[in-house]
């Protein structure tokens, strides 16, 4: 298995106030597939993604990925990791306002040695036309589909997608889930996308639902419904 | 897949980044120049010219003395003077009166050995009817080459501008306290146009060199110069009429001594500058970090490290830093340099001096801020970078979160909105209060000197022991019923070599009519001196301590118990009985060589007078500060009021900047422009009110301190004080600053866009 967690607790606070985001979570998730992790707000999915991403620390368990488990690394080490082998996409894009799209792409491809070639992947962000544009001249799809790029352009191993839709229209979310799918194909990432939205574990190869900090169901799906076909 | 390694992309930004905030960077670039150019100016100047000066000792062969007397100089003289290994040489000259009957001017012959000329300008004289003026001299007179001046009804044409290296100060009499180079200036003429007019009237005056002075200590050449003065004295048949050597001539020595005694005041500009740039340096990154948090977390959790951000974002002020100190180190060295030693030329007859690389400059100017600059801005960087990346992508920047609410009195909605507002931004408006503060310390500084000076010149002038002070050669009888007879000596502190400051030491009669407190004179029964009161501040010694002085030729030091303190601000004096001076000194009974007098006194022989003290010379520290420092000020108070308008504007943008989204929100409630200014602004006036207020008292007691500092290199003592209009004006200058930046903040109010409610919403 290419991502294993391990009894994966965390709480923030302390005292009365003390809340367990995550209560012993198990998971395991193969290469190359497609992983929504489905839940309301304060299911900790969020923090579930974070702690896999090393940008938030758990109180115990593991998280292992390719038999490398993310608590024996130093912050040095972390660093490299999220640099060779992740790729994040927010919410909000987080986009560099004073640099093109282009160049916002770049940002993500120069932390990798070898990253995907730019003219082939603007061509398959839809965003070749808007290549010398700054952020600001952007629609919210177009500004998404950039932070898409500038993940994705290092190739990494895993894409983590934190409520990519969470800030568009329907339309301009199913593109984005359409993005997502086919960079999931044609270059074979593992996806793992956080959201509230139950349409789109349709898409999914694996649905985690988690509640209180807790998976509730895990499943994979037999049959997945492609990204343009969901609807909600 | 791209083969070649791609240029970090980031630093694409950077000129953006620069296009974006060019008002910021342009101001602060500015400052940074014009700080490092005219600091390094000054220092470049100083030390050159310094270097220059101490040079022009041997490279003009400057004498080691010279005397003049009432006939030539006799072959048995000359032959008694060779026995004891001095060399002399024919300094003779003629004094004219030029351009007005206060004008003179001292002729030479052309000089071939000792107290070589500097020519500055065109050529010496090479015919009759051809005069090289001193170049001071020429300026503040106008007098130009090519141009006629008239002696004894003949026309001279100036054919060159000199350095004399024995007049760099133009004093014509070593007794005056001051010198002017409008009234008084010397002059050469070859030495057949010196014959032609030296039929009546000559100075008989001789230069002397010993054989190697180099291998005399100080106290040596003293006595050396005490026995020369004997064996000159000795010829009753031609009396000596002046005798001064080297190391006491104000003409050689005044401008050497003079020189670099600003450099602290200077040097303190310097530091106060750097601590304010340090901190708008802080701000202006801080600021960057936190309007960027969300980009920086996203890069960080993209897998850029720490360091890569870091280098990053000090990008761009590490580029206008550097920048800023390439140009003014250019400008230190041209430019401010030129006006600084402009200055140095207006004052003294200096000699040509080359420009000299200076490294404590370099160190102090450039490498200095720079180091403040990075270690300032990695502080702030790596503080906020050891936040968690997830905390920046959720512009979670606080390291410790308010718990609770302040519980506000019921006052209204508006005023606890304020006050809430105020609150909220408590560190934002703690940050102002600091900039202000600093550049309350860079006004006062600025604004202090004048009132200070004329404070200290009425003080002078009221507490003047006498309108006359008789310094004679020798006692001298005289018939005046206003003059009363004192001793007085000259002794240096003893606290180091370097340093030493002159003190005057007085030996007044019991029952005075001159040195009295409430027109009582001093009690001198108890065993011990009253020292003024510059002496107790500068030295910081209390009533009851134990002063040291010494000799200053020689090195025996005298104790003295300081029983109480004058109020005598024109001095750094002590006084005790005239009985005590003499025991002290080993002088007989009654001596005396001084007169205190409120009238002139015209009875005493001018051959006895060594020097006249008056108001006028008394002031002198006065004057040479406002000569030398007075354009400066004025300059340091604009600087400072738009280094208060710069931190007043960085600061409260960043307020407003951190408050967009409320601001938007508003906006979308419908509140107006002018209501949000209300709200918002008026939160920012009444923190930069109190913040002005506290500045005062704060900059008052920094200015304080600094300003002992400063005063420890000058000679002297100036009492500290700061006239209340100071800081009417700082509280003027401070409103009228924040007034330009509030007209800005509203229309960056009115531009803020509803959207920015909608932007940052939690991840």
């Amino acid at each position: 298995m290419f991502l294993k967690i391990k009894d994966l607790k965390k709480s923030f606070g302390t005292g009365e106030n003390r809340i367990e985001v995550l209560q012993g979570i198990n998971l395991e998730i193969e290469k190359g597939k497609i992983c929504v992790l489905l839940g309301p707000s304060g299911s900790g999915k969020s923090t579930l993604l974070n702690i896999i991403g090393g940008i938030d620390y758990s109180d115990s368990g593991a998280v292992i990925i390719d038999d490398e488990p993310l608590k024996d690394m130093n912050e040095k080490t972390l660093s490299l990791y999220r640099r060779n082998h992740l790729g994040y996409v927010f919410q909000s894009y987080n986009l560099i306002p004073n640099l093109t799209v282009k160049e916002n792409i770049e940002v993500g491809a120069y932390l990798s040695s070898q990253p995907l070639d730019m003219n082939e992947l603007l061509e398959v962000l839809g965003l070749t036309k808007h290549k010398d544009k700054l952020p600001a001249q952007l629609s919210g799809g177009q500004q998404q589909r950039t932070a898409i790029g500038r993940a994705i352009v290092k190739n990494p191993d895993i894409l983590l997608c934190d409520e990519p839709t969470g800030a568009l229209d329907y339309k301009t979310s199913k593109e984005i889930l359409s993005l997502i799918e086919s960079v999931n194909q044609k270059y074979g990432n593992t996806v793992i996308i956080v959201t509230h939205n139950e349409a789109i574990k349709l898409m999914a190869d694996q649905v985690v639902k988690l509640r209180d900090g807790q998976i509730r169901k895990c499943y994979m799906n037999e049959v997945k419904v492609s990204a343009k076909e969901l609807d909600w | 897949m791209q083969k070649e390694k791609i240029r970090n992309p980031l630093i694409k930004r950077i000129p953006k980044e620069l296009k974006s905030e060019f008002g910021k960077y342009a101001v602060i670039f500015l400052f940074l120049t014009v700080t490092i150019g005219f600091i390094s100016g000054f220092l470049v100047a100083d030390n050159s010219m310094t270097e220059a000066y101490e040079k022009s000792f041997e490279k003009y062969n400057i004498e080691d003395g010279n005397f003049e007397l009432t006939e030539p100089v006799s072959l048995e003289m000359k032959r008694k003077l060779a026995e004891e290994n001095i060399k002399i040489y024919d300094n003779i000259y003629l004094e004219k009166q030029v351009l007005n009957e206060n004008t003179t001017l001292r002729i030479f012959a052309n000089r071939e050995e000792v107290n070589l000329i500097c020519l500055m300008k065109g050529r010496l004289p090479e015919v009759e009817g051809e005069i090289a003026v001193d170049r001071l001299f020429a300026d503040k007179n106008k007098i130009h080459i090519g141009e006629e001046i008239e002696i004894d009804n003949r026309k001279f044409q100036v054919t060159g501008l000199a350095a004399f290296s024995d007049y760099s100060a133009l004093f014509s009499d070593n007794a005056e306290m001051m010198f002017d180079a409008k009234c008084f200036g010397v002059a050469v003429v070859t030495g057949e146009q010196f014959q032609q007019m030296s039929l009546t009237g000559l100075h008989y005056s001789y230069s002397w060199q010993y054989e190697d002075k180099t291998q005399y200590s100080r106290q040596e050449e003293y006595e050396y110069s005490e026995r020369l003065m004997k064996i000159l004295a000795m010829d009753a048949g031609n009396p000596l009429l002046k005798f001064t050597p080297e190391y006491s001539s104000q003409a050689i020595r005044f401008s050497g001594n003079d020189m670099g005694k600003d450099k602290s005041m200077i040097l303190v500009l310097l530091y106060i500058i750097m601590v304010i740039l340090a901190f708008i340096f802080a701000v202006t990154i801080g600021n960057t970090i936190e309007k960027e948090a969300a980009v920086i977390g996203t890069l960080w959790a993209s897998g850029y490290t720490r360091n890569e951000l870091a280098a990053h974002y000090i990008g761009l002020q590490v580029i206008v830093s550097v920048t800023a100190c390439v140009i003014g180190n250019i400008l230190g060295y041209s430019l401010f340099k030129e006006v600084v030693a402009g200055m140095y030329y207006n004052s003294y007859s200096l000699p040509a001096y080359e420009t000299l690389w200076n490294g404590e400059a370099f160190l102090l100017t450039t490498v200095i801020p720079c180091i403040i600059m990075l270690v300032v801005n990695l502080f702030i960087l790596y503080n906020k970078l050891s936040l968690t990346p997830l905390k920046l992508l959720r512009n979670d920047l606080a390291k410790h979160k308010t718990k609770k609410a302040v519980r506000l009195p019921e006052f209204k909605f508006l005023a606890r909105f304020r006050i809430r507002i105020i609150i909220q931004n408590k560190s934002g408006y703690f940050l102002l209060l600091i900039g202000i503060v600093f550049a309350n310390i860079l006004m006062l500084f600025g604004l202090m000197l004048e009132p200070l000076l004329d404070h200290y010149g009425r003080e002078v002038e009221e507490k003047l022991i006498a309108d006359y002070q008789y310094i004679l050669k020798r006692p001298a009888a005289t018939e005046s019923a206003a003059a009363e007879a004192f001793a007085v000596t000259t002794l240096q502190t003893d606290f180091s070599k370097k340093n030493n400051e002159e003190i005057t030491v007085y030996g007044i009669k019991k029952n005075s009519g001159y040195v009295v407190r409430n027109n009582i004179p001093l009690n001198y029964d108890t065993s011990g001196v009253y020292v003024s009161e510059g002496i107790l501040e500068k030295f910081h010694y209390s009533i009851g301590d134990t002063l040291n002085l010494k000799e200053l030729y020689t090195d025996k030091t005298y104790e003295m118990t300081i029983v109480g303190s004058y109020d005598y601000p024109a001095g750094m004096a002590v006084f005790m009985s005239n009985e005590e001076f003499c025991r002290l000194f080993g002088k007989e009974e009654g001596y005396f060589n001084g007169y205190f007098s409120n009238e002139e006194i015209a009875d005493i022989d001018a051959g006895y007078i060594s020097s006249i003290i008056t108001l006028n010379d008394v002031n002198k520290v006065v004057r040479q500060l406002n000569d030398s420092m007075g354009s400066l000020f004025p300059l340091i108070k604009w600087f400072a009021f738009g280094m208060a308008m710069l931190i007043i504007y960085l600061l409260s943008k960043l307020v407003l900047e951190k408050n967009a989204s409320s601001i938007s929100m508003v906006k979308i409630l419908g509140y107006g422009t002018g209501e949000i200014g209300k709200l918002y602004i008026s939160s920012t006036t009444v923190a930069v009110a109190v913040s002005i207020l506290i500045s005062l008292p704060v900059s008052y007691g920094v200015l304080n301190f600094l300003y002992a500092w400063i005063m420890s290199s000058i000679s002297g003592w100036i009492t500290y004080y700061i006239k209340w209009t100071v800081f009417a004006e700082m509280v003027f200058f401070g409103a009228a600053a924040y007034a330009i930046v509030t007209f800005v903040q509203y229309r960056k109010i009115k531009k803020i866009p509803m959207e920015a409610a909608l932007k940052n919403t939690e991840i």
